[in-house]
């Protein structure tokens, strides 16, 4: 089974993804902040995918992709952010810092499924 | 409710809440690009949720809104007090339309729905207007397909040619989970690696991705569908797209803006099927000659990926040093404001049931600990002693989850003093302090709305407007105090103000007026100022729009002796008043002091219990003792409860205090501290002044709780009952049943 890592500070978000994802048969590991999150990935948790918003309190998405792209575990992590149509200039940073790729919310199950499959087997 | 949507109300009121403030700190410090973020993230969130759970009317307010917070954001607009008041105004509106979910409602009604959209129209014209973002997604040129003219290829397929960029693997992404996905919505008919990039072993990065596909393509999705599942390397590869039927010309011009060999290329285009060799060899004599694609068939230098490569790598090395110093540095900074956010949310339910069974495990424990004692072992009694103490730390700790600090209920109050200041003409500054003392989250709840009715009569009737301050040689600006403290056993919530202070003739008239106080009747100033707290008293002259609606300050001293507590006025001529509000610490478990008197037990909450002396044989029949040189007045609680039986030779005094009043209680035995659980009394005893609860004792008994509060305050008005005549005791038992 595939481990999709989800972090985000709000609470309806994480519940709602986590939900499809659950339903679609992956494992689903959750944080509330980057910085619990990095906490969790300096400890070596292993996943398949990183899914992350952007515009967090604390350490934002950005920064927290590049701390982890550091971590040699997770080099080739696809890292997927969560974005909006209001938010592209954020694409270009958040892909130089490591992403892999986006998810645009509000998205539909199918959208995510389809954006998940496209990075992770 | 589901949920999702029950989550969703409660975390976008944190937003709002979140919202306000930063707005209210927005007005100090405009501009702050900390705080304009906060902002935004707080709109942000609440329509992100609201797209979740697909609440359309949510969405589609707080996207104008998103949209005017993210033109703030980039300085694009500024926020003077218009727009900060208009902000407002929508953060409200967004809380009634979450009422609107909460109610089940399927949309907000016409009076709702009309707010919002004077609301929306103000916010567009004022500050969207302006040739700005607007509101519409940013429009995507639709993408042109070149008409299959003269000179079209044969082949019915698409030609996909990418060469991914040197980067892919090292951001997550494997290339062939491209072609898989692109083999999910059509068939990839023919397919050649492109590997010419790719060095001499000894030169090759295995991080780095040299490689790039040829791809014929059968699918019946569009060329946008099939653009997308390249959206994420985009910008780091080179990508071709060729719909079915292109014309030979856009091949060659493909051919030669590829780094490869055209001549190879071509013929990997023939071995494909994207071209057949006559097609070909027909396209490449046009290029030679017209070399309209600009570049010369022939050797086309490879592209060295590899010394691009190796620079990248070096230059990203230096960015890393640079990085790790900027985000150790941030992380000191962000690490406190992480602490605050690290919250999990429970359902109180749970929280209840759990203290519930902490104050089972206090009374069974209180169980063993007796049978323990009876048997006279050592042993046992220690290890009893010892589980007592884990479970007097299990219940603090139980206990402490319920507790919340009160800062956000005081900080609710920025707004108001706000707001209202504004409609008075008055000049107000609000000063908070003891905003981290911790109260039961029940009370938080319930204090809210009589500290809101004492906050708004301190603005209405205590400050007074800007001249007659000046005049009366105060500063303009009037100061509005809240706070909050500890103070043996209670938690204490002042709301003060330097304004003129309440008004002891007119409150005394009024009074009198009222028939609460007989005229030429010798009061004390204090016990003049707690007449506003009676029923139908009011001194506002006129009937504003802040208070004076009919709703007194008894319905203030009420709520507040809902949750057990009191509240108290002081007030100084010019100077101000001072409203006090005592509230007792927790609700469900506390640390009691058990005595005997004859056969019962009562409970003593220990917070309040200053010292216990002996009593003197010859003070047997007096109502005070000397204590140290003071006055101690006396509750005898044999006499109070009308207990039967003589006293014993020897009886003890527990010297209790109340909002810095001392009494003596008499009783006939001392028992020791004991673990209370407070189990409430039945309905018909739930009157009875003097007794604030029950427990259960080890044994199986139920003891009383004393209150303590009424105890003291009998005894401070016990002069006055004597006065009538009545027998104190009697009086006061009477008193107590209704």
């Amino acid at each position: 089974m595939k481990t999709i890592f989800l972090v985000d500070d709000s609470a309806t978000i994480l519940l709602s993804i986590s939900g499809v994802l659950s339903k679609a048969g992956y494992a689903v590991e959750k944080a509330p902040s980057a910085l619990d999150a990095l906490k969790t990935f300096q400890a070596g948790i292993k996943v398949d995918l990183l899914i992350t918003d952007l515009n967090m309190p604390g350490m934002n998405g950005i920064d927290f992709i590049k701390e982890v792209r550091k971590l040699p575990a997770y080099r080739f992590l696809p890292i997927l952010f969560l974005t909006t149509e209001s938010q592209q200039s954020k694409k270009a940073e958040a892909k130089a810092a490591g992403a892999s790729g986006w998810i645009v919310k509000p998205a539909s199950a199918e959208e995510l499924l389809n954006t998940i499959k496209l990075v992770i087997r | 409710m589901d949920e999702i949507t029950s989550v969703f109300v409660t975390e976008s009121r944190e937003q709002i809440a979140a919202l306000e403030s930063a707005l209210l700190q927005l007005e100090n410090s405009p501009g702050d690009d900390d705080t304009l973020n906060a902002i935004f993230r707080s709109a942000h969130t609440i329509k992100g949720g609201a797209g979740v759970i697909e609440c359309s009317y949510i969405v589609a307010f707080t996207h104008v809104v998103e949209n005017v917070l993210d033109r703030l954001r980039e300085h694009a607009i500024n926020a003077d007090a218009d727009l900060i008041a208009l902000l407002l105004g929508c953060a409200d509106h967004i809380g009634n339309l979450l009422g609107v979910l909460e109610s089940g409602a399927p949309g907000p009604d016409a009076e709702l729905a009309a707010d919002g959209a004077a609301l929306l129209a103000r916010l567009q014209r004022d500050w969207l207007s302006d040739g700005g973002r607007g509101t519409g997604l940013p429009s995507v040129p639709p993408v042109l397909l070149e008409a299959s003219g003269g000179g079209a290829v044969e082949s019915d397929c698409w030609h996909i040619s990418v060469r991914f960029g040197a980067d892919v693997l090292r951001n997550g992404m494997d290339p062939l989970s491209f072609l898989r996905y692109l083999g999910s919505i059509g068939r990839i008919v023919h397919l050649e690696t492109i590997a010419d990039a790719m060095p001499e072993a000894a030169e090759m990065d295995p991080e780095t991705c040299y490689l790039g596909f040829e791809i014929s393509f059968a699918s019946g999705a569009d060329k946008a569908a099939i653009e997308r599942v390249f959206d994420f390397v985009r910008d780091e590869c080179t990508l071709n797209i060729l719909p079915p039927h292109s014309r030979l010309s856009d091949f060659i011009a493909l051919i030669s803006t590829l780094p490869e060999d055209s001549m190879r290329l071509g013929e990997i285009l023939v071995r494909i099927g994207a071209l057949t060799q006559d097609e070909l060899e027909d396209g490449l004599r046009q290029q030679t000659a017209a070399p309209a694609g600009g570049v010369e068939s022939g050797e086309v230098p490879a592209a060295a990926p590899q010394p691009i490569g190796e620079i990248l790598v070096e230059r990203k090395v230096v960015q890393a040093e640079l990085v790790d110093a900027a985000v150790a540095r941030q992380k000191q900074v962000t690490e406190k404001k992480a602490a605050e956010a690290r919250l999990i949310r429970i359902q109180a339910d749970k929280l209840d049931r759990l203290i519930d069974l902490v104050g089972e495990l206090v009374i069974a424990g209180a169980s063993v600990n007796l049978l323990a004692g009876r048997t006279g072992v050592g042993e046992l009694i220690e290890a009893t002693s010892l589980t007592g103490r884990l479970v007097e730390s299990i219940r603090d700790a139980a206990l402490q989850l319920r507790m919340v600090q009160i800062g956000e209920t005081f900080n609710r109050f920025h707004r108001v003093v706000r707001d209202t200041s504004r409609e008075m003409g008055k000049e107000i500054e609000l000063s908070i302090s003891g905003g981290d003392t911790e109260l039961d989250k029940s009370m938080v709840e319930k204090i809210g709305d009589p500290l809101m009715h004492l906050v708004r009569n301190a603005m209405d009737h205590g400050l007074e407007l800007p001249a007659a301050r000046e005049a009366s040689g105060k500063p303009a600006r009037g100061r509005l105090e809240l706070n909050a403290f500890h103070d043996s056993g209670s938690i204490v919530i002042e709301v003060a103000d330097d304004g003129a202070g309440l008004n002891r003739e007119r409150i005394l008239a009024k009074a009198v007026e009222r028939g609460l106080a007989q005229p030429g009747q010798s009061l004390s100033d204090a016990e003049v100022y707690n007449l506003i707290f009676e029923p139908g008293f009011s001194t506002a002259e006129k009937v504003t729009n802040i208070s004076g609606r009919g709703v007194g300050m008894d319905v203030v001293r009420r709520n507040i002796q809902g949750l057990r507590g009191s509240v108290d006025v002081s007030s100084e001529p010019g100077k101000g008043s001072r409203f006090a509000i005592r509230l007792p610490l927790t609700l469900a478990i506390i640390d009691g002091f058990l005595v005997g008197v004859g056969n019962a037990a009562y409970v003593i909450p220990l917070d309040s219990v200053v010292e216990c002396i002996e009593l003197d044989q010859d003070g047997g029949a007096r109502d005070y003792v000397n204590l140290r040189g003071e006055v101690l007045p006396l509750v005898r609680l044999r006499q109070l409860f009308d207990i039967q039986g003589e006293p014993p030779a020897r009886q003890n005094v527990v010297v209790v205090q109340y909002a810095g009043i001392k009494s003596g209680i008499v009783v006939d035995q001392l028992m020791g501290e004991f673990q209370t659980v407070i189990k409430p009394l039945g309905n018909l005893f739930r009157n009875i002044r003097g007794i604030g609860g029950s427990t259960i004792l080890g044994s199986g008994e139920v003891a009383l709780i004393l209150d303590v509060q009424a105890l003291v305050q009998r005894c401070a008005s016990r002069e006055a009952q004597r006065a009538d005549g009545a027998d104190a005791g009697r009086a006061f038992l009477a008193a107590a049943v209704p």
